[in-house]
């Protein structure tokens, strides 16, 4: 029935391991069928980032820094290591892309050691002449490469590469003789080496994490939506069981507290014990129990005998799933008649997979019916109900077909 | 034992029963009981079958608790059904698999204990003479028999066993199906006589469809393949 409500919230997971990214912790609901949807939106979004990450610096490093090398490897100081250098690069930067690409990135100290190293190695064996010239690829390309080798990772891990980039170029650059306007350009490309990556770097994080909060937000939002319809179906659950025992309880209650039926009458006696029977049986209705209609009918049973009525209850095969309004025709008619018995009662449930008979046969005794049998709400031909009075037994019984 | 175990009781011999059960107050109980009823005289008692039959080996029908010194005692059930013992079972247990495995090992009837005298004697007396006869409990057991491979019941044999459980009267029955007493028992007892094929064939199954085919309560051909173990008993007419 009606949902629980102080059940905890789904389980959360945090997706990235701490102090690996720059972006709040991404709260992803568990996975149920309801919140795949924005947790691929989140997914979708970064995949989209890293294909940038890997795809700027090896075009720039094939595009750009290729052709220029090769135009000037006659006039660098060392070419071989130049080349060298070029070539562990691209290889460095090919297997780091497909790994990130697949969701398992290199290591990225080591690789960033490595990169550190071609710096090094180039900016000593380019040479004066070269050491501003699109020949001197590590300066605008390797920038890129630390966002490869970094990405998913803070902000400062890149800043930091990027710094230690800078001051081996200014050892170069001093090497070479402290000129003034080597200093005035060195300073400008700095400037660009540092503020595209670093741009490209915190743009694309932020979009990821952004992407990351509209999908959690939409899933927090379903799992809202799902709570206030269990929330909403429990409220009409308890209303419709509520408007059924006030036919009865409500009403009998309401005349004995205005003094208009009297406690001594058998009657107002049999419709207290018809509502209470009636009571007992929607609050057993309520509980989560694997035989719901043996044990509907067993509380029945308990309230008779408690009243002083011994009372048989034989239960032969266990009943198939049935849902509340046909539980509710099978137990009610007895219900009616079980409030009337007296000294004994036997009440018999007979289950197969396609079919349920409950039988309650009491002793008749002189006199009419108090009340009859209980109407018979329903009649569509899946619950039938019989009553009878031979003169030795009263014999009510319900059916069910499938 | 006498050299055909199954022979039925005849003339004014009064029936002898023997009673098994490790309770001696029930004993006491059902002795009482049996008492009340002068056709039947009791034999012997004890809660040993072996040693209850060598005091009273003449015995007719064996009125056996199931549950003996905590065990089931099926097997024992099966070894004297086979023997040709009628053996009656009774028991505080009446789960609807134990009744019927119960009547699969040969048992004549089961009776569930809280069932009572009348019909403790009726079924003794029905089982001295080769007849079925079932109590409520049973009728529940049987028409709620789940098994695949279960009797076919008409659907009138399967009314009057559930209504007669429900009711445990059968002139309510009578009056209900709008036919008399005598038919509704005819349809109860017929279909106790198709679990005579259910499990493994007994000298007690056999006499049991024998004497329903003398009464005329069945013919062969309502039991399905008929491989009759009653013709070495007794000749069917």
């Amino acid at each position: 029935m009606s949902a629980d409500l102080s059940a905890p919230a789904p389980h959360t997971v945090t997706t990235e391991a701490p102090g690996r990214t720059s972006v709040p912790a991404a709260r992803e609901p568990a996975s149920t069928a309801r919140l795949a949807a924005p947790a691929a939106v989140a997914q979708a979004s970064d995949r989209s980032a890293r294909i940038v990450i890997v795809a700027i610096p090896l075009a720039w490093h094939a595009a750009i820094g290729l052709p220029a090398v090769l135009a000037a490897r006659a006039e660098f100081t060392a070419p071989a290591v130049v080349l060298g250098a070029w070539a562990v690069a691209a290889v460095a930067g090919a297997v780091a892309g497909v790994r990130l690409l697949r969701g398992k990135p290199l290591p990225p100290w080591p690789l960033a050691g490595l990169l550190l190293t071609v710096d090094v190695a180039v900016f000593a064996a380019v040479g004066e002449d070269q050491l501003f010239t699109a020949a001197n690829w590590v300066w605008s390309t390797l920038g890129w490469f630390f966002l490869l080798a970094l990405w998913g990772r803070r902000v400062v891990g890149v800043i930091a590469l990027l710094s230690t980039h800078a001051a081996i170029a200014l050892l170069a650059v001093l090497a070479h003789g402290p000129d003034p306007a080597d200093v005035a350009r060195y300073v400008m490309y700095v400037y660009g080496t540092f503020s595209l990556p670093v741009a490209v770097f915190v743009g694309g994080a932020t979009i990821v994490s952004l992407a990351r909060e509209r999908a959690a937000v939409s899933a927090a939002g379903h799992v809202i939506a799902a709570e206030r319809d269990a929330a909403e179906r429990g409220r009409r659950d308890r209303r419709d069981r509520l408007a059924l025992v006030s036919s009865t309880a409500g009403r009998v209650l309401g005349e004995l507290a205005a003094g208009q039926a009297d406690p001594d009458d058998p009657e107002v006696q049999r419709r207290c014990v018809l509502a209470a029977a009636r009571l007992r049986r929607l609050i057993a209705e309520s509980d989560d129990v694997p035989d719901p209609l043996l044990h509907e009918l067993r509380a029945a049973a308990d309230l008779a005998e408690r009243s002083g009525l011994p009372i048989d209850l034989v239960t032969i095969g266990t009943p198939p799933p049935l849902p509340v309004e046909i539980r509710r025709r099978l137990a009610d008619p007895l219900t009616g008649v079980l409030a009337d018995a007296r000294d004994w009662a036997r009440l018999t449930v007979v289950s197969g997979p396609d079919e349920v008979v409950v039988s309650l046969v009491t002793p008749d005794r002189e006199g009419p019916d108090a009340t009859g049998p209980p109407p018979v709400e329903h009649d569509d031909g899946q619950v039938e109900h019989l009553y009878e009075r031979d003169g030795s037994i009263r014999w009510a019984q319900t059916q069910w077909r499938r | 034992m006498g050299a055909d175990p199954v022979a039925a009781v005849t003339g004014d011999r009064p029936i002898g029963v023997a009673i098994v059960d490790d309770h001696p107050v029930v004993v006491e109980g059902v002795r009482a009981w049996l008492a009340t009823e002068p056709r039947l005289t009791v034999l012997a008692t004890g809660d040993d079958p072996d040693e209850v039959l060598r005091t009273a080996p003449d015995a007719d029908v064996v009125l056996l608790d199931l549950r003996l010194h905590g065990r089931m005692a099926l097997d024992k059930l099966t070894e004297l059904s086979a023997a040709g013992r009628r053996v009656v079972v009774y028991s505080e247990h009446t789960d609807p698999p134990t009744m019927l495995a119960a009547l699969d090992a040969g048992a004549v009837a089961f009776l569930a204990k809280h069932e009572g005298r009348e019909h403790c004697v009726a079924t003794v007396l029905a089982a001295a003479s080769d007849r079925p006869y079932v109590p409520p409990a049973l009728a529940g057991a049987m028409v709620g028999d789940p098994r695949p491979d279960r009797p076919m019941l008409s659907d009138k044999e399967r009314e009057a066993l559930l209504l007669w459980f429900q009711s445990m009267s059968k002139a309510s029955v009578a009056r209900r199906m709008q036919i008399s007493e005598h038919t509704v028992k005819q349809y109860v007892d017929r279909a106790r006589i198709k679990y005579t094929r259910a499990g493994r064939p007994a000298a007690t199954k056999s006499a049991l469809l024998a004497r329903a085919i003398e009464d005329g309560l069945v013919r062969p051909e309502e039991i399905g393949i008929y491989r009759s173990h009653a013709t070495h008993d007794r000749p069917t007419p």
